[in-house]
């Protein structure tokens, strides 16, 4: 192939991988796929079950599927079984506890295994309920490993056990008998209650009415997300759990989607496949009719959440960092940077793609919480410096935009833990416009901080581990690092500027010390630092490099060391785990400092010596 | 392009790049510095002892004096403005500088404009339920001793006594006070029970104070926790008859009063009042959730804004991102309770208020245009 074709067949082949995990998945006895797309409203916004499915199994036990002999369910397979045959659902591994202390209370051995069943963890569940609501009485910060770990696998708990009294309380074996003796029991109720009717047979159906109606309530308390959209004409937000719609039906006939559930269930439970994609086609045809917007955005979310672009995107991007590593080892190969960026620009376009969609299911700007900030520092960080790679063509910003690429989706990843990453914006942060401006232009900064500290640890590894060095290259690198930093120095400036200006809207001052505020302001003063330093040549090529590489601490510390802090008006997430990896990392850059400030290579040259 | 005379070697020196090095350096771990101490002290504290000083003072366990350990970001801050303006003073005045004239004189403005928030800025809050028309804001932290002659229930006269003069005098005369108060204790924070059998006896002999006990404990400053501060004042007449020793305390809700010349009067200690020469109602109060969810959406209060000066009489209504600015002042939502019924407004009275934002458009519009022709010039020179 001529070199020239390369990066354009790269960049398509890689586009084609993107693309691979939407093609049909094998169609099990089920239609698990379609009940997946089903719209139910759950945090506050309206989302496929598949997603809620996914979710719930990521912070049960931070994997979005289950193996179930030797299979791997889809959280919507997941679903049926936690939805209709719990009592099949408990024996699945879906909890992962990683404490040895928390093990050793319920009674289980340390150290073999992960993943555990509930039906493993109920005998203890009273014990572990009551540590937990021991520990609940302190505060988050001053509870012990253990108590945390309590607290943690109890909330889990607690999730999965309103999840199996959802639609219909755990072990109903047919729900749509109880619907039926609802409505056969109610005429003669109300005829008993109004003095009409006394006899025998009325006075019972006041007694079954009764009895119904407490479970009603029981499944309106427990109910984890509301699966009964309104109806056309109501408001939009009118969703009501299954034992809401239940206790106060909006009309005399039942709605359609609590009689589908039902539906749903009998034929699940019964082994009939026929029977229950019957139910869900007539309900899927009525959502259709009467709410067409919810059923759409719930497709289209699957879409995304099967797409998952930001895994390819990573994938992408790392075979395309190899690319260039291995283009600097063999630098006759012509064909190898050429792979390399076209696949680069595929994993960009991925990226991109995502967080487009993220922007459209959610509608509102891309950087809305930790999570999406992650997605979106890699972002900017990858464009600039594909664009940069445009100057200067050393493969260089290519593999600074492919490492940063990689490295913050792979943190993002890491943050989906906590559950759906399309939460509400609470209420001071809901504000699109702030968001749009103050919050994106301050992520770009981190972005650009992040790149030129790349650049920085490409020049020492260059320095000291590259088989020939070449000044021309060092030069070039450093010249791009000092136009990465300007870039950043202009958008974490305006970012913190714009932030002081929200916090005046908001809080009545521009300025406050706060923690996040002061973490903004310390990048922006590193990179006025770094800048003046040069500009009075106190600074020359090495001394900027190793500045930049620092850089990486200061935004690392600004981006997440604050949010452990867990002070301030800004502290919105808190993490214990990522201390660690915080301090690895920072650890880190501090050795690629050092290194960079020592003679180039000067290990070989000692032992010539 | 001007040319000019070769600045004075001082001032030369007073705006190098030398200095501006250490001065951000120094900032940087001033700011550092002042993030890790909230952990302990709070936000406001935590600004105060680090930022808003020009001295960072270390009081070593058991000294009676303090140490100066480091400079503080007045002094910091004061030293960059100086850097700043030498700099300017001396700085090419063309085209080419043009951007980094405008950085820096918006950089100028920043700083001004956080001098005066600091030296100006008066934070308050005012509490309000609804239906209730409120013409004053509260301190956070300092509180006020107030006189009542309840007499003429049209009038509330209130003599105030301010926090400070209650902890320096041991007692109090006031040409509007027709008696005089001694001031037996003042503790800023205390524990405040009720008085079980075999509890000594209180030190309050008159009003409901004689249920009660305290126990004076450390001032809390972290920035959502109240202080219950404790005085314990004896009116006495001007013929020496005492009126007893009365446990005030802004934690007790209703006044405590004694009858002087016929005349009942009232004594409480209260959150100091900032009176306004306008008075707001609320007169509806919003708490909006995400639907199924606990997640607040938004906070709105409603109020109806009268001020006599102005002549203004109108409905307002404030949430979230959107204040109330008027006579100087600027109100937020800043929280609420009593089942949704009570809002509470945050009051901030800054007259600097402008000039981040004058200073944010210069600098914001010197960095775009400086990275700009900068950027340009990189794009020619590989090009060529």
């Amino acid at each position: 192939m001529k070199p020239r074709s390369v990066a354009p067949a790269v960049f398509v082949l890689g586009l084609l991988a993107a693309l691979l995990p939407l093609r049909p998945a094998p169609a099990g006895d089920y239609d698990a796929d379609a009940f997946g797309r089903l719209p139910v409203l759950e945090g506050g916004r309206v989302k496929p079950l598949d997603s809620f499915g996914r979710n719930a199994l990521l912070m049960m036990r931070s994997k979005q599927s289950v193996p179930v002999d030797g299979r791997r369910f889809t959280a919507s397979r997941w679903l049926l079984d936690a939805l209709f045959k719990p009592e099949a659902a408990d024996t699945y591994k879906t909890f992962v506890v990683d404490d040895p202390e928390v093990l050793g209370l319920l009674g289980l051995e340390p150290g073999k295994e992960r993943y555990f069943a509930y039906w493993q963890l109920e005998p203890k569940r009273a014990e572990l309920r009551a540590q937990a609501a021991q520990a609940e009485k302190l505060e988050a910060p001053r509870r012990s490993r253990f108590q945390t770990a309590a607290v943690n696998l109890d909330r889990r708990l607690t999730l999965y056990e309103r999840l199996k009294n959802t639609v219909q309380i755990a072990g109903t074996d047919d729900a749509a008998v109880e619907l039926a003796l609802l409505g056969s029991v109610v005429p003669a109720a109300l005829r008993a209650v109004h003095g009409g009717g006394t006899s025998e047979r009325d006075r019972r159906a006041v007694r079954v009415l009764a009895e119904l109606l407490s479970r009603f309530r029981f499944l309106a308390d427990a109910a984890v997300f509301k699966a009964v959209p309104p109806r056309a004409g109501e408001p939009v937000d009118a969703w009501r759990s299954n034992g809401e719609a239940l206790l106060k039906p909006q009309r005399t006939d039942l709605h359609p989607a609590v009689t589908a559930f039902a539906l749903m269930g009998r034929s699940y439970r019964k082994a009939d496949p026929a029977g229950f994609d019957a139910a869900l086609r007539e309900y899927q045809a009525w959502l259709e009719k009467e709410r067409p917007a919810f059923a759409r955005s719930a497709e289209a979310e699957v879409l995304f959440n099967r797409a998952a672009p930001f895994v390819t995107g990573m994938a992408l991007y790392v075979i395309g960092l190899l690319l260039i590593f291995a283009s600097w080892a063999r630098p006759r190969a012509a064909g190898l940077p050429a792979a390399a960026s076209g696949l680069l620009w595929a994993a960009f376009v991925v990226h991109t793609a995502g967080l487009f969609a993220r922007v459209v299911l959610q509608g509102r700007p891309p950087v809305t919480n930790l999570y999406s900030s992650a997605v979106f520092v890699g972002w900017v960080a990858a464009f600039a410096g594909l664009l940069a790679e445009r100057l200067h063509r050393r493969g260089f910003a290519a593999a600074g935009a492919a490492a940063v690429g990689f490295c913050t989706l792979l943190v993002a990843h890491h943050l989906t833990g906590s559950g759906d990453t399309m939460e509400m914006m609470r209420a001071v942060l809901d504000s699109n416009f702030w968001l749009a401006t103050h919050v994106i232009t301050i992520t770009i900064g981190y972005g650009g901080t992040f790149l030129a500290g790349l650049l920085g640890l490409v020049w020492v590894a260059r320095r000291h581990f590259a088989p020939r060095r070449d000044p021309a290259d060092e030069k070039a690198l450093s010249s791009l690092a000092y136009g990465v930093v300007c870039f950043s120095l202009l958008f974490s400036f305006i970012g913190t500027m714009l932030g002081g200006i929200w916090a005046d809207q908001s809080w009545g001052r521009f300025w406050g010390w706060d923690p996040k505020e002061n973490g903004a302001l310390l990048i922006v003063l590193w990179n006025a630092l770094i800048l003046h330093a040069r500009w009075a040549g106190l600074a020359r090529e090495r001394g900027v490099m190793v500045l930049v590489v620092l850089g990486n601490v200061v935004t690392a510390w600004s981006w997440f060391g604050v949010n452990m802090l867990g002070v301030g008006l800004h502290s919105y997430g808190f993490m214990d785990k990522a201390f660690w990896w915080l301090s690895g990392f920072a650890a880190s850059q501090l050795l690629a400092a050092a290194l960079g400030l020592l003679p180039p290579r000067f290990w070989t040259e000692r032992r010539n010596a | 392009m001007a040319t000019r005379s070769e600045p004075k070697a001082w001032v030369k020196k007073l705006g190098g790049v030398e200095l501006t090095l250490v001065c951000l350096a120094l900032l940087m771990a001033l700011v550092l510095a002042c993030t890790l101490a909230q952990v302990k002290l709070g936000t406001e504290l935590a600004m105060n002892a680090v930022m808003r000083t020009f001295i960072i003072w270390w009081r070593p366990e058991g000294w009676s004096f303090s140490l100066p350990v480091f400079p503080g970001g007045g002094l910091v801050g004061g030293v960059m403005l100086a850097n700043l303006l030498a700099r300017l003073s001396y700085l090419e005045r063309s085209r080419r500088k043009a951007g980094i004239w405008l950085v820096h004189a918006g950089l100028v403005v920043l700083f001004a404009g956080e001098f005066a928030s600091a030296l100006l800025q008066v934070e308050s809050h005012m509490p309000i339920e609804e239906g209730q028309t409120r013409d004053y804001a509260e301190s956070f932290r300092l509180m006020e001793l107030a006189a009542v002659d309840a007499g003429d229930p049209a009038f509330d006269d209130a003599r105030l006594i301010p926090e400070s003069r209650l902890k320096k005098a041991k007692e109090l005369r006031d040409a509007s006070l027709p008696f005089t108060l001694k001031v037996h204790a003042y503790h800023d924070n205390a524990e405040l029970t009720m008085r079980r059998p075999g509890d000594p006896p209180s030190p309050a002999t008159a009003g409901m104070g004689t249920n009660l006990v305290f126990r004076p404990v450390a001032p809390v400053t972290v920035d959502d926790q109240a202080n219950t501060a404790v005085a314990l004042v004896e009116p006495v007449a001007p013929d020496d008859r005492s009126y007893g020793v009365f446990l005030l305390s802004n934690a007790l809700g209703a006044p405590q009063g004694f009858l002087h010349e016929g005349r009942p009067w009232r004594l409480s200690l209260r959150p100091r009042r900032y009176y306004l020469p306008f008075s707001l109602t609320l007169k509806d109060f919003r708490h909006d959730l995400y639907p199924g969810t606990d997640i607040p959406k938004n906070f709105s209060s409603l109020v109806r804004l009268k001020d006599p000066a102005s002549g203004e009489d109108r409905d307002v209504l404030i949430y979230m991102n959107t204040p109330l600015r008027h006579g100087g002042l600027t109100f937020y939502q800043a929280s609420f309770g009593k089942e949704d019924t009570l809002s509470v407004l945050q009051v901030v009275r800054n007259p600097g208020w402008t000039l981040p934002y004058l200073a944010c458009a210069l600098t914001a519009l010197g960095l775009l245009w400086h990275f700009g022709v900068m950027l340009g010039r990189a794009v020619k020179e590989s090009r060529a």
